[in-house]
């Protein structure tokens, strides 16, 4: 899957998620700084994303994840392995 | 900003910014998140719903309002000024967060999040760049890892905190480094309807410390008595200075802490008895005895004490009168009272006749009074008002216990009468709980404090007095340490190697500092010692000086009571013979040779340079009261004359210094000169990392001292 539909779709994900517009979304975002993810909220991107993009993602490693940037890169791993 | 009054840094001495903590026109709080029952959430409705006089922020991202205000995505996307931010973000954003208050101008901040130095080394990284940002914005910081601050001030109102209901307004300050403690301290506090002025949980003491904290509640005109939980004691000696500061002077505060975590030894390996005993809490003891701050037990305690300090005046003195309708409570509370150091005085002549006026033939009208089982409030009065009139009673305490005619309330209401109309402070237990309380309730209406057992309330009267004779300790700012020559001291510490010195160099070092050493002379043969000794006269006592013979009766390095120079030399050889055999591998330099000294009292003196508080300082009396019963005081060096007083006095056999089973008092003088004189030398070398004078030999009152062995250790 190219990058730039997985960053599209990544962000559509976050944007339901949170409940924020896309415009407040870059990969720069921070989830909980920029975008106001609660702790509940990061497991629900976790598992957003994994249905998504029908990957299954090592919670404990994505949960770590802090930036829509990072977000992307790491899903990427896992749908082009 | 608005032209609000703000309560100005001006007005505190030193300028400390800390009323952007608990004085702000402005608050934002940053990463509040819309869900009750979360700490981000909570934080936010606490100050909203404590009633706040301030604006109030909320930074939410990506929320349009949290509990109807609106809500902001960034802090710098307010307009308005902000004088406080309280973080509640995951740890890991806390610093970008912080970065932003520094850069609107923020100055003060309370961290609420955890996940910093008490989370191992990532959270130190974390609390390091936090502090670096305050250090670069100048921000006062309290937190990370907090529960937050309250303010019960009427003018502010402020509850930026995690507690479930904002305290009562009151004149007692809290300061808690336990976060949880704090919760549980709230809502047991308002069970005994104690309120508080400020209460602040200062968590990772990351920016703010009590030391801050302490100096600005001396300036807070709401607070009266300051409460201190500490868990871990960083830097003894600026809590020694500041605490000294609040509890005495113009505007004494008394200081009541709880320090918790009484560990048995300290971790270091220690071969002297100094180093074995000085604990970290046997410091921390010591520490709190030089700063005037009461060290108690328990909570209870804490308040029990706090409550008698904000409600009723200093006494005059330590004499206290009881009132009871009870014989075996006011047995009780006499046995209490002299235990913890009360005086149970006798009256005047006139006090004794009106209360044989006043009460019945039966009733015991000498202290402690006893106005019988069914005394009515009149004999109550009578009784009470008669004792406190008194000029024998500082104080008074007045015990019910609630029989069928006991008439509680009016007996409450005619305590108060006669409470108004006195300056002396009181107290009462009605003990029960149940009948009594409607007489509890109009004693605590009237700030009579009020305890369930008498027991408890002779505990908080003797706290007092430990403040009162604090406050009256002279003023030692002026205090000159004894003359000392360092240079010859210098010439030995410094050249010599780690490890201990030899006795005669120990000797000299304190020789230099003005100890009292008798003559001696390391000699190196059998005619040497003998004819020094011929000259600094009989008997006389030979003592091996080798590096490597520390315990030297061990090894029979040690010849007493040689009364004349054949007998000096036949013991130097016999000691050097054996110790040839014994311990072929010692290095034997020789024997220091030295008058015996005559036999008196035996005390330690002990120095240890301990690695959080520097040069610290021991006493004990010799043999079985060090070894096993480890009675013994500390304090930090150098000393005042009022600390050595307190090392020497309180160690629970003093009584034997001052004289006892026929002997005279012991020159306790030339003791505390002593201590001085160590804790000099203690202070001038921080290599000097054990030294044991052990032991002194104390000659009868006004005959001085002699040191009679000592070894010194030095650090690299």
């Amino acid at each position: 899957m190219e990058k730039s539909e997985i960053t599209e779709r990544t962000i559509k994900v976050t944007c339901e998620v949170l409940n924020v517009t896309p415009d407040m979304v870059t990969p720069e975002s921070d989830f909980v700084f920029d975008l106001g993810a609660e702790s509940t909220q990061s497991v629900q991107l976790v598992a957003a994303f994994d249905e998504e993009f029908d990957i299954n993602m090592d919670a404990e490693d994505a949960l770590e994840v802090q930036t829509v940037g990072n977000a992307i890169e790491f899903i990427e791993k896992y749908v082009n392995k | 900003m608005s032209n609000t009054t703000k309560y100005s840094v001006e007005t505190i001495p030193g300028g400390y910014p800390r009323d952007r903590i608990f004085n702000p026109v402005s608050v934002a709080v940053m990463g509040v998140t819309p869900t009750p029952g979360t700490v981000p959430y909570d934080i936010f409705y606490n100050i909203l719903a404590s009633g706040y006089k301030g604006v109030l922020y909320p930074v939410a991202p990506g929320k349009r309002s949290i509990s109807s205000v609106p809500a902001y995505r960034y802090l710098t996307d307010i307009e308005d000024d902000i004088d406080l931010a309280v973080i509640v973000f995951p740890s890991n954003v806390v610093a970008r967060a912080l970065r932003q208050c520094g850069e609107k101008g923020v100055k003060g901040v309370i961290i609420i999040s955890a996940g910093f130095r008490e989370v191992g080394p990532e959270g130190e990284k974390r609390e390091q760049e936090i502090k670096d940002i305050c250090a670069e914005y100048d921000i006062s910081l309290v937190g990370p890892n907090c529960l937050g601050v309250v303010n019960t001030d009427p003018k502010i109102m402020l509850n930026a905190s995690f507690a479930r209901k904002m305290p009562a307004k009151g004149r007692i300050a809290f300061l808690s480094q336990s976060g949880a403690l704090c919760t549980a301290v709230l809502d047991y506090a308002r069970n005994r309807n104690i309120g508080f002025s400020k209460f602040v949980s200062f968590g990772n003491k990351a920016g703010v410390t009590e030391m801050g904290l302490l100096d600005y509640l001396h300036q807070d005109e709401q607070t009266d008595v300051v409460l201190l939980y500490l868990e871990e004691l960083r830097d003894g000696r600026a809590l020694i200075e500041t605490a000294r500061r609040v509890t005495r002077g113009d505007n004494p505060k008394p200081i009541l802490a709880i320090k918790s975590g009484r560990t048995p030894q300290g971790a270091d390996a220690a071969s002297s008895h100094t180093g074995s005993l000085a604990g970290e809490d046997a410091i921390c003891e010591a520490v709190f005895a030089e700063a005037g701050i009461i060290r108690l037990n328990t909570i209870e305690e804490l308040f029990d004490t706090a409550i008698m300090l904000t409600n009723q005046p200093m006494p005059k003195g330590n004499r206290l009168a009881i009132v009871t309708n009870a014989g075996g409570p006011g047995v009780m509370a006499t046995d209490a009272a002299v235990d913890v150091g009360l005086e149970i005085p006798r009256f005047e002549q006139a006090t004794t006749d009106k209360l044989t006026g006043a009460l019945p033939a039966a009733a015991n009208v000498k202290n402690p009074v006893d106005v019988i089982g069914d005394a009515r409030s009149d004999r109550y009065e009578a009784a009470v008002g008669a004792v406190m009139d008194d000029p024998n009673v500082d104080q008074a305490l007045v015990i019910l216990t609630p029989q069928s005619m006991t008439d509680i309330e009016e007996i409450a209401r005619g305590i108060v009468k006669v409470h108004e109309q006195t300056d002396k402070p009181m107290a009462c237990s009605f003990i029960g709980a149940a009948d009594v309380a409607v007489g509890v309730d109009i004693l605590q209406a009237a700030h009579i404090p009020h305890y369930i057992m008498p027991e408890w309330a002779c505990g908080a009267m003797a706290d007092v007095q430990r403040i009162r004779r604090w406050r009256e300790l002279p003023d030692e700012a002026d205090y000159q340490p004894p003359s000392a020559d360092r240079d010859a001291a210098a010439a030995i510490i410094d050249a010599a190697p780690a490890g201990y010195l030899d006795e005669d160099q120990a000797m000299t070092v304190l020789k230099a500092y003005g100890f009292p050493v008798s003559g001696y002379k390391l000699c190196r043969d059998a005619d040497e010692a003998a004819e020094f000794a011929e000259k600094n006269g009989f008997p006389a006592v030979l003592r091996v000086v080798s590096p490597q013979i520390i315990h030297k009766f061990d090894i029979k390095g040690v010849a007493l009571d040689l009364k004349d120079a054949d007998a000096v030399r036949s013991a130097y050889n016999e000691m050097f013979s054996h110790i040839g055999q014994a311990m072929p591998e010692a290095e034997i330099k020789g024997a220091l040779v030295r008058g015996m000294i005559p036999s008196g009292r035996e005390v330690i003196l002990g120095a240890k340079y301990d690695s959080a508080f520097g040069p610290t300082l021991m006493f004990g009396l010799g043999g079985l009261f060090v070894e096993i019963f480890r009675d013994v005081t500390f304090a930090l060096a150098p000393i005042t004359p009022s600390a050595a007083s307190r090392m020497v006095r309180q160690v629970r056999a003093f009584k034997l210094l001052e004289g006892a089973r026929g002997t005279g008092p012991a020159d306790v003088d030339s003791v505390e000169e002593c201590l001085l004189r160590l804790g000099r030398l203690a202070f001038d070398f921080e290599r000097i990392a054990e030294l044991d004078i052990n032991p002194l030999i104390v000659g009868p009152d006004g005959q001085g001292s002699s040191v009679a062995d000592v070894r010194i250790r030095l650090s690299e």
